[in-house]
């Protein structure tokens, strides 16, 4: 088992007939990705890549049965097309865009509250189960399939830790990456909750991000729920992160924590491991 | 993005929230002119203008200035002449700047209104909630004028209001702010101008807007005498009027750059250049550079860069630093192709020529193309599997070029 995708799972792409989206569709479909449809507004063809497309998430998903959308849809129109998705009530809605303006992502949080969609990203790398299928942007060169579950806030730091622990003898059963904008559609937890059920999953591997307080809404929220599965965070060190970066300012004032030395004690009352690099993350993995 | 005072206070009146008449002065001379116009009698504010806060508790590089900050009452026409004659072409430190400080270019002189009282009015985002963030706290004495020391040293003296994405304040919100601040009087005139401050948030997609201070004169009528905006990037293409400010901010040429090619640059210090795709795989090669014994003189992110010739300016930016010993290209390809950066970089190499040491690591999508593209290249650039290997040899390759 792995969570959140696998071979059955049913996909749509939103904005399929785009470059990106033409270039990493067909990967992910070699890969073993159940991509169904896409989906692009005032269509002319009936098909691309020899996938069938449809003007409107509701059409696709009712033609096809499908439950989650890939969007791939640029940041001028991604707001239209998220809340699209999240309106036909899809299970699971992983957004690859960068760049989408903060309010839209606030008015898009906003409808995410009346909906039971889980929405990864945007600016994510996506959802990989390795040697099954992906929804996303992965190099599908470095995955290899284990028991480690990977929840992440960077794209590249994870192929990185991927890498790093696929060559100390590791494996990933599902690597989730939520995604490094100022605003994200979904925090750590709901990601814990599913590894945590997932019989596959021995360990939960955590990729911390560069400010904003995610890490602190974890602890604090982690502290409730029962501990299943030992989890070691990742926090590299991060000098460099200075307050020209606009979410610092307003995470201070608005939660009161900065240092990473406060993130790392909070996450460790919380019950967590926090290493700051690679090689201590490999030394406690060998431990568990 | 952000803009300077002056700038941010047109935007207030248009929007109809008072502020004090001023006009903007590039010399000493200019400055007690435009003084003069102002009003015929002072006094006068003449305010340094840089794009960082806590401005009237910094301090000058040169000494010329004194211990004096960067706002200052004159009640001269001379003394307005002599303020910004110490102020222009001057260093400006603050808490919010670098220990080098902010060039001031510019004076904005103002006509000086009297405050009763002053406030610190801000609008931002929390991120966790998605939502907006009302703050307001009364400024006591100069030194808790700064709102970040204020929220982690006296939080319970700062009102915070999650205002999720209303447009205005809700009556019952609204007297929660009255009894906060502990006013009677003006009340209409509050909320007017606390909605017209939202408004200006909400239609220019700013991610922070502060108006520090703020406060009531003798009649009552309230005034910004402050105003900092923040524009979020990614919605300035709604807003050209902002964009137009974009050549005028003060910040890095190399760094307006970049971020005009959608990169992050970042100066630090003297060593080597980095070449990445993420900040998490940049930071985190910068600690392992670090553990080696070598310093990051800058850092690139292309992010998810795609396009060959913004990819390739990138990279000319870090080539072209002097204070560049060595390259290092680290690239896990996801989104970003392989094959487009080993393309920038032979284009770069070509155009500039390469004399300095250059180690690429290429792992991900398009890793074989790009590793070919480089050895048809002719050219001595080493390739490396990891991070640790890439940075051993570019170490020993740098010291050797000594």
């Amino acid at each position: 088992m792995a969570v959140l995708i696998d071979k059955k799972t049913k996909i749509i792409v939103q904005g399929l007939t785009g470059t990106q989206a033409s270039f990493h569709t067909p990967r992910a479909i070699k890969y073993g990705t159940n991509i169904v449809a896409g989906v692009v507004p005032n269509k002319k063809e009936k098909s691309h890549l020899g996938i069938p497309l449809f003007s409107s998430v509701k059409e696709a998903k009712e033609k096809t049965g499908a439950t989650a959308s890939l969007i791939f849809v640029p940041a001028k129109s991604a707001k239209s097309a998220i809340l699209e998705a999240i309106r036909a009530d899809l299970k699971l809605v992983v957004v690859i865009t960068t760049g989408i303006p903060v309010n839209d992502m606030m008015e898009i949080r906003q409808e995410l509250k009346n909906h039971k969609t889980l929405l990864i990203g945007p600016n994510t790398p996506g959802i990989i189960t390795p040697q099954v299928a992906y929804m996303g942007t992965f190099p599908d060169n470095i995955h290899k399939s284990g028991n480690i579950g990977i929840i992440s806030r960077s794209s590249t730091l994870t192929y990185e830790v991927v890498q790093t622990i696929n060559n100390a003898g590791f494996g990933e059963s599902t690597v989730v990456g939520l995604g490094d904008d100022f605003i994200i559609g979904t925090g750590f937890l709901e990601i814990i909750k599913d590894f945590n059920k997932d019989d596959l999953t021995k360990a939960i591997v955590i990729i911390s991000g560069f400010g904003g307080n995610y890490e602190i809404e974890l602890a604090q929220t982690y502290k409730n729920l029962p501990k299943k599965k030992p989890i070691i965070v990742l926090m590299v060190d991060n000098q460099v992160y200075d307050s020209d970066n606009i979410g610092l300012a307003s995470d201070i004032i608005c939660h009161g924590i900065t240092t990473s030395d406060e993130k790392k004690h909070l996450l460790e009352k919380a019950g967590m491991i926090v290493v700051n690099d690679l090689s201590s993350l490999i030394n406690k993995l060998s431990t568990l | 993005m952000n803009i300077y005072e002056y700038q941010a206070k047109k935007i207030f009146k248009n929007f109809g929230i008072a502020v004090p008449h001023g006009l903007v002065a590039y010399t000493p001379k200019e400055a007690q002119d435009v003084a003069l116009k102002i009003s015929p009698s002072g006094p006068w504010m003449v305010k340094a203008q840089i794009q960082a806060g806590s401005r009237d508790i910094g301090r000058f590089s040169d000494k010329r200035a004194g211990k004096k900050g960067g706002i200052r009452l004159s009640k001269t026409p001379e003394d307005v002449y002599k303020n910004s004659d110490e102020m222009l072409e001057n260093m400006l430190i603050t808490s919010q700047t670098s220990k080098k400080g902010r060039l001031v270019s510019r004076v904005y002189i103002e006509e000086f209104i009297k405050i009763t009282q002053k406030y610190y009015l801000g609008f931002i985002i929390d991120r966790i909630s998605a939502s907006v963030m009302l703050l307001l706290t009364p400024i006591l004495n100069r030194t808790n004028a700064d709102i970040i020391a204020l929220s982690q040293k006296f939080p319970e003296n700062i009102l915070k209001m999650n205002i999720g994405l209303q447009k205005e304040l809700s009556s019952d919100q609204f007297s929660d702010v009255i009894k906060f601040m502990n006013l009677k009087n003006h009340s209409a005139k509050l909320k007017n101008f606390l909605n017209k401050a939202l408004k200006v948030f909400y239609y220019y997609d700013a991610t922070m807007l502060e108006i520090n201070p703020f406060g009531c004169d003798v009649n009552g009528d309230i005034w910004a005498l402050d105003a900092k905006i923040t524009f979020d990037n990614n919605a300035l293409y709604r807003h050209q009027d902002i964009l137009n400010l974009t050549n005028d901010t003060g910040i890095d040429e190399r760094e307006l750059i970049a971020s005009k090619y959608g990169f992050i640059y970042k100066e630090l210090d003297h060593g080597i250049g980095l070449i990445s795709n993420g900040n998490g795989l940049a930071f985190n090669t910068i600690n392992e550079a670090q553990k080696q014994g070598l310093a990051t003189a800058c850092f690139l992110n292309l992010k998810g860069g795609v396009d060959r010739d913004k990819i390739t300016a990138g990279i000319k930016l870090i080539m072209l630093n002097p204070k560049v010993d060595g390259i290092f290209i680290n690239i896990l390809g996801g989104f970003t192709r392989c094959n487009l950066i080993a393309d920038g970089i032979i284009s770069v190499a070509n155009d500039l020529g390469l004399n300095i040491p250059l180690v690429a690591r290429f792992e991900g999508t398009n890793k074989e193309e790009a590793l070919s593209i480089l050895q048809s290249s002719g050219l001595s650039i080493q390739t490396a599997d990891d991070t640790i290997t890439g940075l051993t040899l570019l170490r020993e390759m740098v010291t050797e070029d000594l």
